[in-house]
């Protein structure tokens, strides 16, 4: 799994998630702050990253993942831990 | 002043032998029917009396205004009553406008939202998803115990989560909701529990709202999913000997109103879509109607929670209240769309009701010979059954009816029928009978 992938699949499914222009799509943007997720959609954001990368993802987990940033290093680490 | 007339306008189906109003139509009159197998993991819990069922087809449910998000957070009875739901609409000439991109959600061009309600009717709402969280919460404990070394993986199946949305795709009343949201109508939003017969209940309630002024177009029919991943559901019905047992020819063991009937076909689900509308309302729009609702009424046994009252007292009542309503005598009914499931009880008083009623002069037939038993939507998907077969002035036949219960006018040969007045009634598990009137507008 590269990195270029793995950020793809997120971008992608932030996209179908919260329906956000491609410019907004970048690394440091804040899912509530920025692409105006609201509890409801983070939650649904979490079920289909789920989904996507076959894997449950913690409430704990979840509670760190404030970036579209930070979900990309999450996986990638979490890919990491699980082929190691 | 004479009542406020009521048309159908709109008709969409999802059943086990098509999804699409068109194909299923096409498929009746041909006499398709569905059974199958019922899936092989199932007999790894216990070994059913009936092996046999009536699977869905598979489909793409982003072609009804579901997309795969919304998909991971509704219970498939609700995508089934989505699916039937956007069919109809476009089925009744209504034009579509996207109201929230992320949402997912319209609104109807021209219509006045606050005047349009919603009547979905349900037998279990959405046990299935009850099952698949229900199967996580109890079974992730347990496989964590057993680590990697369990024999038991293939009894312990359950989704990778237990889902957040877990209460809202549950409750009974999700179809109708979703159906409300989705497309922004914001009259009357109600759902009907009444097993088997819930699906004719919520045409009728949506027929009243229009006849009392409470709305102009009312979203009606039933919605149901009932393959759970472990087979319960079946199970429910399995144990209580109500499906078919005959099952080494698979395609002849569904024979409702035969002699040799030995329970239902169970099937995986469901769903239909009636809009109905008040004549001022579908002709101020140019909308065709497709049949007429005339009447409308409910009776309860009183007698058994599994068994239909041999006396029939009860639906008897009904059947006269009906007829009143509509102003018909007996023998102006040109059709009968039967209940008939293939129970030995069910169809030996069915038949015997209709011949102390009507006599041997009504065609009758029996949509779940074709389609199995989809509980809460089959008396919607039959109620859709009869206005198209108004529509058409043509009947279905009877699949497997080689020796009639009774010496009645059942049809054997699907083909061209005179139809100016049809009944489609319904009996449910608890004593729930409900009677519609359909009639040529």
């Amino acid at each position: 799994m590269t990195s270029t992938t793995v950020k793809e699949r997120v971008d992608s499914i932030v996209k179908e998630v919260l329906r956000v222009d491609s410019a907004k799509i970048v690394p440091s943007s804040r899912f509530k702050e920025d692409l105006g997720a609201d509890s409801l959609d983070l939650v649904t954001l979490i079920m289909a990253l789920e989904e996507e990368f076959k894997g449950p993802i913690s409430d704990e987990e979840a509670t760190g993942l404030k970036t579209i940033g930070d979900v990309v290093d999450f996986i990638e680490k979490k890919a990491a831990l699980q082929i190691s | 002043m004479s009542p406020t007339r009521v048309f159908v306008t709109g008709i969409g189906i999802a059943a086990p032998t098509a999804i699409g109003t068109d194909p299923f139509w096409r498929a009746c009159l041909d006499g398709i029917a569905a059974v199958a197998p019922v899936p092989s993991h199932w007999l790894d819990y216990y070994k059913p009396f009936s092996t046999l069922w009536a699977p869905l087809p598979a489909f793409d449910f982003q072609e009804y205004n579901v997309n795969r998000i919304e998909r991971m957070q509704i219970d498939p009875a609700t995508v089934l009553g989505l699916c039937s739901c956007k069919q109809a609409i476009d089925n009744a000439g209504l034009t579509l406008r996207v109201k929230d991109e992320k949402k997912n959600t319209y609104t109807l061009e021209g219509l006045d939202a606050s005047r349009c309600g919603v009547f979905i009717g349900t037998g279990m709402a959405g046990i299935a998803s009850f099952a698949l969280n229900q199967a996580f919460h109890c079974f992730s404990p347990i496989k964590e115990r057993l680590g990697e070394d369990s024999r038991a993986d293939n009894l312990l199946r359950m989704p990778t989560r237990f889902n957040p949305f877990a209460v809202s795709q549950i409750m009974p009343n999700a179809a109708a909701a979703s159906i409300g949201i989705k497309y922004s109508f914001t009259g009357p939003n109600t759902t009907f529990t009444n097993a088997c017969a819930a699906g004719t209940v919520a045409v009728g309630n949506g027929f009243r709202a229009i006849r009392a002024g409470r709305c102009d177009v009312a979203v009606t029919g039933g919605a149901e999913y009932l393959g759970d991943e472990f087979g319960g559901v079946f199970r429910g019905f399995d144990i209580a000997k109500t499906l078919v047992r005959d099952c080494d020819e698979p395609e002849k063991a569904n024979r409702p109103f035969d002699a040799k009937r030995s329970g239902f076909l169970f099937a995986e689900g469901g769903a239909a879509t009636l809009i109905l509308e008040s004549k001022e309302h579908a002709l101020r729009r140019g909308a065709k109607p497709i049949a007429e609702v005339a009447a409308f009424a409910e009776s309860f046994d009183a007698y058994s929670m599994m068994a239909i009252d041999p006396t029939a007292g009860s639906i008897k009542g009904m059947l006269l209240k009906v007829l009143d309503e509509a102003g018909l005598a007996p023998d102006r009914i040109d059709y009968v769309n039967a209940h008939a499931t293939g129970t030995q009880l069910n169809d030996e008083i069915e038949a015997r009701i209709i011949d102390d009623i009507f006599g041997t002069r009504p065609a009758i037939n029996a949509t779940k010979s074709l389609t199995g038993h989809a509980i809460g939507a089959s008396g919607a998907i039959e109620a859709a059954v009869t206005a198209l077969s108004i529509r058409d002035q043509a009947v279905h036949a009877c699949k497997n009816l080689e020796t009639p219960v009774r010496d009645l006018n059942f049809v054997t040969v699907a083909g061209p029928r005179e139809i100016r007045a049809a009944l489609k009634n319904s009996f449910a598990f608890g004593g729930h009978n409900a009677a519609l009137v359909l009639v040529r507008p």
